[in-house]
């Protein structure tokens, strides 16, 4: 690729200025614009479709950079929230609803005016589309399922939304609806197959430019209020694939921004270009989801042994090439959420977390798993002999990795745990059935723990057949459903942190989970033509490139040149 | 004829028994197509959302009735859309990706053929002489490279250290397709590496072939003949030899076909070139089952199509195969 003549911001907006001039010359200057590549989704061929609610690919490119929500969260630091289409919010003191203040002169990037009616508009559409999922979890009176129930207008720039529960907690999700312009999809009757190829948004890249199969731009929209500040003309997007290919890319300087794994990285990544850079900020808790409805597992005592028989450092130093980090106490959650902790209540409980052989092997003596059939192995105290998987899918390195260590760190104590991979598919099938031994596994994230623990233990996970990811222990608690609801039902902090805090030592309790590791957040970022990139000294927002994160277009707004 | 009709008349019954399997296979397999567009909401879905999506990007009806469908969608050219590039048509990704492996794979494979003939040729005419004692050794040992290695050390050296060659795709992101001198120009350049490694690895093949069947026919009576009849050295070399020792070659040309619309997976994963073997991989691997069945018709159709050729080809090559 060409180097970039990188233009000053000011030369630029010149240039827009004389829009008749600009047109005639732009064979030359479609060479000086300002151009961020990201990378947020791998693929084998680009297809031209932009449709900000399809999963396959396009909400990874539109969302937050073509179509706004209403409110990012900035999770961080949470003090500094960056509101978007709207400016304010309140929730109702009964925590029955909530009502936005919208952006006013907000336009569209075909010169349509934004209010109320595109929110009210998107609110419906989502109900009307079930099949369509657009990030609003529309109460549905046939399933129980959903926690709102309305969006009303109240003005041409106030909505109010109607909850089905109490839910102090409704303002992260409802901040991250992404309104549709009403004067576009209201003809579109089928959502899910529309490929959206002229996305109308309001974010400060809109434009499809220069659409190939390896190849596609996003560019500047001209109506958003952004402008002033924006120094990236366009956006692109290139076909990747492979980590190899990926990590090459941006050492050959066609990629700025990515989130791709790496191992080994001070030999695989940083040696390949002066400018590559990453930072690996702890992410969401790894554990062990252990099936607590058949035996040994149903066993409390069998638990603690297994969870003080692994040997956490090596699994983080070595088997996860140190990328990982240690988590303090055996809650299933870690750093991320290290504000939530009461480490007073939790202290009794870290010996849980820490590498004692002869301890486990103490557990499994007293609670009768002894060796009963002569086999070198110990079995149930009925004498029924264990024998166990760890499932893993095939290629997950680190985690077949972890899976070994875990099965070598268990037979050392006398318990027979084997690793199996398997193909993804078959993997995901066996977790819906609830009949599994053992799964590695991740733990879902969010604004505050509640966002891991009510899929961790909702009862309407873990119905067999459909069991969910987070709820594969099965094992059911009522005082931490109890606590769950509570801590949404309030909105005064101090009651929200004893509600986490009774969470936290019902689990340490029970141990439904054996907490592994955090996994790293993947982050690696190129100086080569940016600056002004996220770091651990400046940690203004998180810096994922993927869809979910939506502090991601603050980040790209925040970028400027590095003038050649 | 008779011979001809035989052929189409078991290329038929090839291609329905393939239909058949094609439609099967990727069902028997765990999982589901919606399955990997449920995963990627990480959780963020509520269980309405979950059961709409089921319905609606995975299948219905028993498995006797999907059959039914798909059959009908066969015989009308109809392939479905894809769901792991949803809802782009599976015809268009297909042709794209067979279009590419056509070029990477279609270049190598006629290069290799033409260069291992011709050196098993000349290894055989010569046997035991200079260019047989060198090349043919070398050219088995090559032939035992895996396409992995080779395609690996190739992209380490000539792309990501001298830096000679590009990274990888079939063409530069810039620039739009077109028959101009500078696009194609663009296309071989980035075409290099890739057709050479699936070359380096199989010419070999070709050159053994080709010259162990010359050897054997070097000393059939018809040779001796020719020699005596005091034919030119070059006329017995091509119209008596190699015209009868290329007849198993051409079938085995014919077999790669096969290898030719698979794609080169490995070369296309290291090289990032969007041929058939990267998309029909993803789609396995997310249970697009639509692109694996059509990607499976295309591979039988290409094999029985290129072996009804080479049955035409032998035909024209052997007179004796004319009589039945």
């Amino acid at each position: 690729m060409a180097v970039k003549n990188l233009k000053s911001i000011k030369t630029l907006a010149l240039l827009s200025a004389g829009a008749a001039t600009l047109a005639l010359s732009m064979p030359t200057l479609a060479q000086d614009r300002v151009v961020l590549t990201l990378h947020p989704i791998d693929s084998d061929a680009l297809v031209e479709n932009f449709n900000p609610n399809n999963p396959t690919g396009p909400q990874q490119m539109v969302r937050d950079f073509a179509y706004e929500p209403l409110w990012i969260d900035n999770i961080w630091n949470p003090d500094k929230d960056y509101p978007a289409l709207a400016t304010s919010y309140e929730i109702a003191d009964d925590l029955m609803s909530i009502t936005y203040k919208l952006r006013e002169g907000v336009k569209w990037s075909d010169g349509e005016d934004f209010n109320a009616d595109d929110v009210v508009f998107t609110f419906n559409y989502a109900k009307a589309h079930q099949d369509y999922p657009m990030a609003i979890d529309v109460h549905v009176e046939e399933t129980d399922t959903g926690s709102v129930v309305s969006a009303e207008k109240i003005d041409d720039y106030t909505v109010k939304f109607t909850l089905k529960e109490p839910d102090s907690l409704a303002k992260y999700a409802i901040g991250g609806i992404y309104p549709l312009p009403e004067h576009i999809w209201a003809d579109i009757e089928d959502p899910k197959n529309y490929a959206n190829t002229k996305p109308v948004g309001t974010g400060p890249w809109t434009e499809v430019t220069n659409f190939s199969r390896s190849s596609v731009e996003l560019c500047r929209n001209e109506t958003s209020r952004y402008n002033a500040e924006n120094a990236i003309d366009c956006l692109r997007f290139l076909q990747l694939n492979g980590n190899e290919q990926i990590i090459a890319a941006m050492s050959a300087g066609e990629v700025d921004w990515l989130g791709t794994g790496l191992t080994d990285p001070e030999i695989t990544f940083t040696p390949q270009s002066e400018f590559n850079n990453y930072w690996l900020p702890p992410g969401g808790d790894v554990n062990l989801q252990i099936n607590t409805t058949k035996a040994p597992f149903n066993d409390l005592e069998f638990r603690k042994a297994i969870s003080v028989a692994i040997d956490r450092d090596t699994i983080v130093d070595i088997s996860t090439f140190g990328l990982t980090t240690h988590t303090r106490f055996p809650v299933g959650t870690g750093e991320t959420y290290a504000n939530w902790f009461d480490e007073a209540a939790l202290e009794p409980y870290t010996w849980l977390m820490q590498y004692d052989p002869d301890k486990a092997i103490e557990l499994l003596d007293a609670a009768g798993f002894v060796d009963a059939d002569g086999d070198g192995f110990r079995d149930n105290p009925d004498g029924t002999p264990i024998s166990f998987e760890i499932n893993i899918p095939n290629g997950w390195t680190d985690w077949i990795n972890t899976g070994q260590t875990i099965s070598e760190n268990l037979q050392d104590v006398g318990v027979n745990a084997v690793v199996r991979t398997m193909d993804q598919g078959a993997w995901n099938d066996k977790a819906r059935t609830g009949d599994f031994d053992s799964y590695i596994m991740w733990t879902n994230g969010g604004p505050t723990p509640y966002n891991t623990y009510n899929p961790m233990f909702n009862p309407r996970n873990m119905e067999k057949g459909r069991v969910d990811y987070q709820a594969m222990h099965q094992m059911r608690l009522p005082e931490v459903e109890a606590a769950l609801d509570a801590f949404r039902s309030t909105a005064d902090p101090a009651e929200q942190m004893e509600q986490m805090k009774n969470i936290h030592v019902a689990v340490a309790e029970n141990l439904p989970v054996i907490g592994l590791f955090a996994n790293p957040t993947w982050y690696e970022y190129s100086t080569r033509n940016f600056e002004g990139w996220v770091t651990e000294e400046n940690p203004y927002v998180r810096p994922v490139v993927f869809e979910g994160t939506r502090e991601r277009v603050i980040h790209a707004l925040s970028l400027k040149p590095i003038a050649k | 004829m008779l011979y001809i009709l035989r052929r189409v008349a078991f290329y038929l019954a090839a291609f329905f028994v393939a239909v058949t399997l094609n439609f099967f296979i990727p069902r028997i397999m765990p999982g589901d197509p919606s399955a990997r567009i449920i995963a990627s909401f990480q959780g963020r879905l509520n269980e309405a959302q979950i059961e709409a999506i089921r319905a609606s990007y995975g299948t219905t009806g028993s498995m006797w009735e999907q059959y039914l469908g798909y059959v009908g969608q066969v015989l009308r050219m109809d392939f479905g859309i894809s769901t792991v590039q949803f809802p782009e048509p599976t015809s268009s990704l297909l042709f794209y990706g067979a279009t590419w492996t056509l070029v990477l794979v279609g270049i190598a494979i006629t290069f290799a053929f033409l260069i291992g003939t011709m050196m098993g040729i000349h290894a055989a005419w010569n046997r035991g002489g200079f260019f047989d004692s060198v090349f043919t050794p070398i050219n088995v040992m090559l032939n035992a490279f895996t396409p992995a290695v080779v395609a690996l050390l190739l992209f380490y050296a000539f792309s990501l250290q001298l830096q000679w060659f590009p990274l990888g795709r079939a063409h530069s992101t810039g620039l739009s397709p077109s028959l101009s001198f500078e696009f194609i120009g663009n296309v071989l350049y980035h075409a290099t590496l890739p057709v050479l490694s699936i070359l380096i690895v199989s010419f070999g093949g070709w050159h053994l072939g080709m010259r162990n069947v010359m050897i054997n026919l070097l000393n059939e009576d018809f040779v001796i003949l020719a020699r005596a009849k005091g034919l030119s050295d070059r006329r017995v070399r091509y119209r008596y030899v190699a015209r009868n020792a290329i007849l198993p070659q051409i079938t085995s040309l014919a077999l790669s076909v096969g290898f030719l619309l698979g794609g080169a997976l490995v070369t296309e994963q290291v090289f990032n070139y969007p041929g058939l073997g990267k998309f029909t991989v993803t789609a396995i691997e997310s249970r697009d089952y639509s692109f694996i069945q059509a990607q499976l018709l295309l591979l039988t159709m290409s094999v029985l199509v290129a072996n009804f050729l080479s049955d035409i080809a032998n035909v024209v090559l052997d007179p004796r195969l004319r009589k039945g």
